[in-house]
């Protein structure tokens, strides 16, 4: 891409430097020139709704917008004169008047840009008369609340959900003074296709648009704002952590129309607060049978008497232990050398664990020459798809940014979409082409695909044996023209991209996952473009520690089970079966759950916020997320529990 | 030196701006020796006399605040009002967004803690205006002071500055509309 050429303005009797094709705007920011906006917001397109932002332009006859005005050489422009500070001034007085913006019960209150502006031009009191119109309050969705009364009708977050999301939830209805953002048809917030990302929330520069789990909870001037990354999904956003008191008051996206940096409902609200009952002291199960608090010099050493006395009667063997992959990776990296080194066992996993298998294994079968995830491509690779084949997936139920990124791209680049899944999976009405396989079929269906792109391409290598599309119609339930349409995309394509996800990681077959791979093999020329949503945070750091690597457990049913939760959900898994069977389960945690209270000693863990951590994403990039608070009192880091435990054997 | 007249009302109001005011702490005693107050809503003083500077605190909700803002007006050379219901309509404008009648039933009739409720109407007691509105929709002001209720160092600024015979425009580090 050939560099812009660089241009010479004036700015009020200044030389400046620009690039050509930026707009006045740009030039000035980049001269760190100030010019006052509202609708203007760094990384959309420029609409000139505001007005604010009004220069003078020697030759033109009217004052313009400079957000979307082109800049020239030998332009000539004045961005502060009387004149435009007195308009600035009037259409703050107009919007103030045109609708009920009450400042003194507004969550916003401090931290709205439209209140800052009317600060900033002295506006103590408006010279047009107060319309004060009666408009509604969509408070229907979980997290969102769209208050109309507020709104200044600057489209930043229609603008946000078109080009940066790509759901085009949000847009305008109506015209004039009556004008409304809508959800999809005039539905509410709550009953549309919004996934609830909340891009749009921080984009308002009002309180139009408000959180339930932040309102009143504090002002970013109350607090301290803390640069850090969300853990939950494996995408690793970057956040900014607004903390106040000790408490997580909000948070946001360090980089909301940039990359991985627009959050989703899990890292942006989700994880705010949890009023689940958190472990604050370790447990211990007495004589009687209950759960009772005990200090952590006695739960400590419980666990390590017990550790020595299985291993001294049962073997090494007897004992087994699992990580949950949202751990960072400090705290796994001590979990498996204490497991491994100090007590000498080799039946680690994580809960995670058999998915890494199918998947290793599947790599392994696809490419016969020892590699192993590097083969799989990073996130924005889906940016410059002009094709992305879904399986087994709904991103934007698990994964939403990367459901975004594949949005966005069909936005921007007109890329189709296919999804292949034999579940319900709603992420099928945004594909072009939707197949719903029987059961089980999938194999025959990407053998199928693979066969008619080869056909296409009269490609003659066979690195798979592929399927007649004949019998994949018959094992699919499929019609044939669907089945032809995906692979003709497929064909056509110059830059394809696979995302899988769950729905085949849970087959535990690594024929399935090689087979995937083939198929993203054959349908991009330059090489096979694929991605796999992990399930967890740190799935692949825990992955690439190792920790998954054997799958002995099963058949050893160890005795003694550790397992350390962290501040994971429980949710029934693979280990289900192990810590059913064990005699003596110790479990490490956050939160009390059915596992806790099954456990016979419980360690209390801190959670997400209350520790730094290290984290490797779903495609391989190291992010460090900090300690947000400190946790309550009597609570242990997981790498100093694990300590006190080695030290004890 | 002669004292600075000064007249005061409070209309739409909740006394919140008044109890801001008294927040100036010892800055009150500069002021009685330097103001003259007369009519206000705690002096029983039944006209306004001519006074130098009026101040309004509170919306124009009813009949009757409007006459009363047109009266000061004409009293007074200066006019300041104080707080987001005076300069904006403020907490009184929000039951603008619905019809006169329904604001009357709800407070008189369907409120909670009313029983056997009926609208009040009689020619003694004031009508509420269709819409509450802000001071300056019926009267010309000269200062403005925002705030719900203004902060006490705003007020003694605004007013310090009235008495050195200059009429202020708060700055933009003491705007403030909550």
């Amino acid at each position: 891409m050939s560099d812009r050429k660089e241009i010479t303005l004036t700015i009020n009797g200044n030389q400046v430097k620009g690039k050509e094709g930026d707009t006045i705007l740009e030039v000035c920011r980049a001269n760190n020139i100030y010019v006052p906006t509202l609708c203007f917001l760094e990384g959309l397109s420029t609409v000139g709704a505001c007005r604010l932002c009004v220069v003078e332009i020697d030759g033109e006859r009217r004052i313009n917008p400079s957000c979307t005005y082109p800049a020239r050489e030998g332009l000539v422009i004045r961005t502060h004169t009387p004149n435009l500070e007195k308009y600035r001034r009037l259409i703050l007085e107009l919007m103030f008047t045109e609708r009920n913006h009450f400042c003194f019960f507004c969550a916003a209150s401090g931290d709205c840009e439209l209140q800052a502006q009317a600060y900033r031009y002295q506006m103590d009191h408006a010279r047009y008369p107060y319309t004060f119109p009666s408009l509604p309050t969509d408070t229907l969705n979980d997290f969102l609340v769209i208050d109309h009364n507020r709104c200044i009708l600057c489209g930043r977050c229609v603008r946000v959900c078109g080009e940066v999301v790509g759901n085009h939830t949000l847009d305008f209805s109506r015209r004039g003074w009556r004008t409304l953002i809508v959800a999809d048809l005039n539905q509410s917030l709550g009953q549309s296709s919004c996934i609830s990302c909340g891009a749009c929330l921080q984009a308002c520069p009002t309180g139009a648009i408000f959180s339930k789990v932040s309102a009143y909870r504090g002002r970013t001037s109350e607090g301290k704002v803390i640069r850090s990354m969300c853990s939950l999904c494996g995408i690793g956003c970057e956040t900014d952590v607004l903390v106040k008191d000790n408490n997580v008051v909000r948070i946001d996206g360090a980089n909301l129309t940039g990359l991985k940096g627009q959050l989703c409902l899990m890292g942006r609200f989700q994880q705010v607060y949890s009023e689940t009952p958190r472990v604050t002291t370790p447990l211990i199960r007495n004589k009687k049978g209950n759960l009772e608090p005990a200090s952590w010099e006695d739960a400590s050493k419980l666990v390590s008497e017990k550790i020595r006395d299985y291993k001294a009667s049962r073997g090494v063997g007897s004992i087994g232990g699992f990580a949950s992959s949202l751990c960072p990776s400090e705290t796994l990296d001590a979990f498996a050398k204490f497991m491994r080194n100090t007590v000498g066992t080799s039946y680690i996993d994580t809960l995670d664990g058999s998915s890494y298998r199918a998947m290793a294994q599947g790599i392994s079968v696809f490419s016969k020459n020892g590699k192993g995830l590097e083969i799989e491509s990073p996130l924005e690779a889906i940016l410059d798809a002009d094709c992305v084949l879904v399986v087994s997936s709904n991103p934007l139920e698990s994964h939403p940014v990367a459901g975004c990124y594949i949005l966005r791209a069909k936005t921007r680049k007109k890329a189709s979409i296919i999804v292949v899944d034999s579940r319900p999976n709603t992420f099928g009405f945004r594909a072009d082409v939707w197949l719903r396989p029987n059961g089980g079929s999938e194999e025959a269906l990407l053998g199928a695909l693979e066969g008619l792109i080869a056909k296409k391409a009269k490609d003659t290598e066979k690195s798979m044996r592929f399927v007649s599309l004949a019998k994949a119609v018959e094992a699919t339930g499929l019609d044939k023209d669907a089945i032809r349409k995906a692979a003709a995309m497929l064909s056509t394509a110059k830059n394809a991209v696979v995302v899988y996800g769950e729905g085949i990681l849970d087959k535990k077959d690594p024929k399935l996952v090689a087979r995937v791979l083939d198929l993203a093999k054959l349908a991009n020329h330059d090489g096979l473009k694929v991605i796999s949503l992990k399930p967890r945070g740190n799935s692949r750091g825990a992955w690439e520690l190792g920790i998954a690597n054997q799958n002995g457990m099963a058949k050893a049913k160890p005795k003694m089970v550790y397992v350390l939760m962290g501040d994971d959900k429980f949710e029934m898994g693979d280990w289900a079966t192990p810590v059913d069977q064990a005699e003596f389960l110790v479990v490490q945690a956050s939160y009390r759950s059915p596992l806790t209270d099954c456990a016979d000693v419980v360690l209390p863990s801190p959670i997400w916020a209350e520790r730094k951590g290290k984290y490797v994403s779903l495609d391989g990039k190291v992010g460090h997320s900090q300690k947000l608070l400190e946790p309550p009192s009597g609570i242990k880091d997981d790498v100093e529990i694990i300590a006190k435990l080695a030290m004890g054997i | 030196m002669a004292k600075v007249k000064l007249a005061t009302s409070w209309l739409d109001a909740c006394a919140g701006c008044e109890m801001s005011l008294l927040d100036v702490d010892e800055f009150i005693i500069d002021l009685a020796q330097a103001v003259e107050f007369t009519r206000s809503p705690i002096t029983d003083i039944k006209e306004f006399p001519e006074v130098d500077v009026g101040l309004i605190t509170g919306a124009i909700g009813m009949n009757e605040h409007e006459e009363e803002a047109k009266e000061l007006r004409a009293k007074c050379k200066i006019l300041i009002v104080l707080g987001d219901c005076a300069c904006f309509g403020g907490i009184c404008a929000m039951r603008n967004a619905f019809p006169k009648e329904e604001v009357l039933r709800r407070a008189y009739i369907e409120c909670e803690s009313v029983k056997d409720g009926k609208i009040p109407s009689s020619p003694e007691i004031p009508v509420l205006l269709e819409k509450a509105l802000p001071v300056n929709a019926v009267v010309k002001v000269d200062c403005f002071v925002p705030g719900c209720p203004p902060r006490a160092g705003d007020i003694k600024y605004a007013l310090s500055e009235l008495l050195q015979g200059r009429i202020p425009v708060l700055p933009s580090e003491m705007m403030r509309f909550d």
